[in-house]
């Protein structure tokens, strides 16, 4: 099942971190997009809402949304205001622009049309990084560095595989300019001055644009799992940038550890749900791990849980929301992408590059170790 | 995580119909609108840990809201049976369909022969979300009840769980003949943990009483409740427009649960009056005289050993309630000598000072009728705080304090947030269990202390804990509860 327009374009504008996000919606929709982010970042409260109500579809949402901006100039010292509009003002019609322009904010304000039945997740965020591009200024390039584009704060380990990417590419003397979506207004803004975008999934839009208004090439990349994909993502960006680079020393001794489990491991078939997270993560199950994937399908598509009961899976990748196929199944669950709820990550232990490798092998082997069968058992009683 | 995100907003009326229809064994919710919708619903905050997995949706676009969505609904009411097989499928319809004026109605009566299961639809638009008011009308009608039991006024329009339970009075249920001292009971929470011990209690006395329950209402099967109105009496708790929906329909009267059947009498007080609605009171008094006797005897020792230390209980949530503070001083024999009640988080919940001022006057004269003694004091400030700590033990809180709060104070709190289920449960059972608690809580089980836990290194906002003392963390509350404010005064000016 997929998010739809209007959460994409939340975790967009919320990745902004010290913007205020201003839902224009019901109740509803603003208390769905604060939940889920608010189960990894509870320190990171920066949204409101304009509460719409029959009042509002019956004259119109703009004076709420005068006043909720009024509401956000007094309490809010954030830089920036992001309107995000909803499923029911775009319905009944209301000039944001005009309710924004009349309020006389004395800072900078974007509005981002999003009604939720108008795309998926994905449209969502593409959609909002373009209405958050005019923001962008033209900067004197930073030699070396890059953009990374795509990675939103409430993706499950994203502070951990940005430090990560980062630390991978530091090797090469590379430096990271801005990440989109987890920078602040001043880091988004100078986002122009970096050599080159790395979009990792999602964002192919924005860099579209930053190439054409900036001159910035971007390169697609598949996320950095496993250590093949790793090392693939280095030399792509290393190629590039015209650097030399060179591998870093596979540490093998960690796996050597474990290697009776990793060959009891192999050939087993497992399952894979996700966005843009989904196809890179299984490269690196079949590809490293020699697992066999039975399904492999995204969040878009509505067949997957009819073709993984009908499949051999004996593991199961996805999201939080997968724990209910899981159970059916009797199978483990890794949690690899958006949305994660039923666990936290807050140390430095990524799933990308090669420290993430080891994270994720070790994921993988204990929750096949440690599975309990009683377990699921008694939730689904 | 569910009351702490209840700082900056409020969840939707959806929220409530579908945690509602997942109390129904073998029904599921279609939800009739956008993917996002169903999306973040099926972690509905009534079992926030316990994810809906199973939920349909017809995922409406574009084209559905310009040329209409009808058709997608007709086909996805054939695919979720095709693929879920339930019993019944509730469909939910959404701001979008809502908007865009599809005729439900008409689509379920026009397919209902096509699928082989139940068919219903319930009004959970999100627009029409509870009233503005509702939370200060709900409040303020509570208050005058400790009092005086109050007359149905109040609008409860909104929650969407009340919705969903009028759909299937209108939709589901059918005209039965009557079964002789049988009744319903209304009853959520088959996702909660004392959920069957509490049933089973009940069921116990009553079937000593020579009481049948006909059916559990939301906990049970589809088929328990188009057999519901075969019962010759509703007992509820809280859903009282649709027991008088179902006392017009069907002619079944009901009884509710009132302010004065919390606690041990008040519990006996509960079964002798269902009984007698019954005509049942002869038998009914000796199954109860046992029961409470059996109870009273469990709690003896519980009150020996709290009557040696002395408590102050401080309220601003659930413990807002003097027939709660009663069962704390009476039932289980607490030595209290402050109850301090602290309003702000009423008025976050958009409390006018009408309510305000009926809660705390109707608190204050009940304290006084019961003679419970204890001195009542309204805002403390920090000092009145620490003076009151110096002269408890401990201070029983509805509410975590971490221990800076406790250490500004100088106190030991005992939270009593994780027992609060008990105190509205209506078991004898679950009293004797909270004396337990507190008798553990009084007492030092091992000799390691709490040093300095981590989450006393933080800054708390001192009203709204436990929200963390952070700009934008504190303005996102403060603004959601302006934004909610301005609702009240809009509907007052008009």
């Amino acid at each position: 099942m997929d998010g739809g327009k209007f959460l994409g374009a939340f975790r967009a504008a919320s990745g902004i971190r010290d913007a205020l996000v201003l839902n224009h919606v019901p109740v509803g929709c603003h208390w769905g997009a604060g939940l889920l982010k608010s189960f990894s970042l509870q320190n990171d409260i920066r949204q409101a809402c304009t509460a719409m109500h029959e009042n509002e579809i019956v004259f119109g949402g703009e004076s709420s949304l005068k006043k909720a901006l009024l509401s956000a100039k007094s309490h809010h010292n954030s830089p920036i205001i992001i309107v995000l509009s909803g499923d029911v003002p775009s319905i009944i019609g209301d000039d944001c622009e005009a309710a924004v322009q009349s309020t006389g904010l004395g800072k900078e304000a974007v509005i981002i049309n999003a009604p939720g039945f108008k795309g998926s997740m994905r449209d969502g965020y593409e959609d909002a990084l373009l209405s958050l591009s005019p923001l962008m200024n033209e900067k004197e390039q930073i030699k070396r560095s890059v953009n990374l584009i795509g990675v939103c704060p409430d993706d499950f380990k994203a502070d951990a595989d940005i430090k990560e990417i980062k630390r991978l590419l530091s090797n090469a003397e590379i430096t990271v300019n801005s990440v989109i979506s987890n920078c602040s207004y001043e880091e988004f803004t100078r986002a122009p001055a970096a050599e080159l975008n790395l979009v990792l999934g999602q964002g192919v839009g924005l860099a579209e644009h930053m190439k054409e208004v900036f001159g910035i090439p971007y390169l697609e990349m598949d996320y950095p799992y496993g250590l093949q994909g790793t090392m693939e993502f280095l030399e792509k960006i290393c190629e590039s940038l015209d650097v030399a680079y060179s591998t870093e020393a596979l540490d093998l001794e960690p796996y050597k550890k474990i290697y009776v489990h990793l060959n009891g491991l192999y050939g087993s078939s497992v399952s894979v749900i996700g966005d843009f997270h989904a196809r890179p993560l299984a490269q690196f199950l079949a590809g490293e791990l020699g697992f066999d994937i039975e399904v492999l399908s995204s969040f878009e598509e509505d067949s997957f849980e009819k073709d993984v009961m009908n499949s051999n899976t004996t593991m199961l990748f996805g999201s939080s929301f997968e724990l209910g196929i899981a159970i059916e199944m009797e199978v483990p669950l890794i949690r690899f992408v958006y949305p994660v709820f039923d666990l936290v990550s807050i140390s430095d232990a990524p799933f990308a590059g090669t420290c993430g490798t080891k994270f994720l092998t070790e994921n993988i082997v204990n929750s096949a170790l440690g599975f309990s069968s009683d377990y699921l058992r008694y939730r689904k009683a | 995580m569910s009351e702490y995100n209840h700082l900056f907003g409020r969840d939707c009326k959806l929220s409530g119909s579908v945690y509602a229809v997942s109390e129904i064994k073998g029904a599921l919710s279609l939800i009739h609108g956008p993917a996002g919708c169903a999306f973040h619903q099926r972690l509905t905050p009534g079992r926030l840990y316990e994810p809906i997995y199973r939920l349909a949706s017809t995922n409406i676009t574009e084209r559905d809201v310009i040329y209409g969505s009808e058709e997608t609904l007709r086909e996805q009411i054939k695919n979720t049976y095709k693929r879920y097989h339930p019993s019944l499928i509730v469909i939910l319809p959404t701001c979008v369909s809502a908007l865009i004026g599809d005729d439900i109605h008409g689509i379920c009566q026009d397919i209902k022969s096509q699928v082989p299961c139940d068919l219903i639809y319930v009004d959970s638009e999100g627009f029409s979300n509870r009233n503005r008011e509702s939370a200060d009308d709900l409040m303020q009608e509570a208050a005058k009840s400790w009092i005086k039991p109050q007359p149905n006024a109040c609008e409860v329009r909104g929650c969407g769980q009340e919705e969903v339970v009028k759909a299937l009075i209108d939709q589901l249920m059918e005209e039965k003949d009557i079964i002789e001292n049988s009744v319903n009971l209304e009853i959520f929470g088959r996702y909660r943990g004392c959920f069957e011990r509490c049933l089973k209690e009940i069921q116990k006395i009553f079937t000593d009483i020579g009481i049948s329950v006909n059916t559990t209402i939301l906990g049970c099967t589809v088929d328990d409740i188009k057999r519901a109105p075969s019962a010759q009496l509703n007992i509820i708790m809280r859903d009282r427009m649709a027991a008088a929906r179902m006392e017009e329909k069907f002619g079944t009267e009901y009884f509710r649960k009132r302010p004065n059947h919390y606690g041990i009498q008040g519990t006996e007080r509960f079964f002798l009056e269902v009984a007698s609605a019954l005509s049942l009171e002869g038998e009914a008094e000796s199954v109860l005289k046992f029961e409470t006797k059996r109870t009273l005897e469990k709690i003896a020792e519980i009150k020996n050993t709290l009557k040696n230390n002395i408590f102050a209980v401080s309220a601003s949530g659930f413990l807002i309630n003097p027939y709660l503070t009663k069962v704390l001083k009476n039932d289980l024999g607490a030595n209290i000598k402050y109850f301090v009640v602290n309003t702000q988080s009423l008025r976050n919940m958009n409390a006018s000072d009408e309510t305000l001022k009926i809660m705390l006057e109707n608190m204050e004269k009940l304290i006084e009728e019961w003679e419970l003694g204890f001195e009542f004091i309204i805002n403390p400030r920090l000092e009145t705080m620490r003076m009151i700590s110096k002269k408890v033990d401990y201070i029983l809180s509805d509410r975590p304090l971490p221990d800076n709060h406790a250490a500004d104070i100088g106190a030991k709190v005992i939270n009593l947030s994780p027992i609060s289920h008990l105190l509205f449960l209506t078991s004898f059972k679950g009293y004797v269990d909270i004396g337990r608690f507190l008798v553990m809580k009084t007492q030092n089980r091992t000799s390691i202390k709490r040093s300095y836990p981590i989450i006393s290194r933080f800054r708390y906002n001192p009203i709204d804990y436990p929200l963390i003392q952070d700009d934008s963390c504190v303005a996102s509350c403060e603004m959601w509860s302006e934004i909610w404010r301005h609702r009240r005064d809009e509907r007052s000016s008009q």
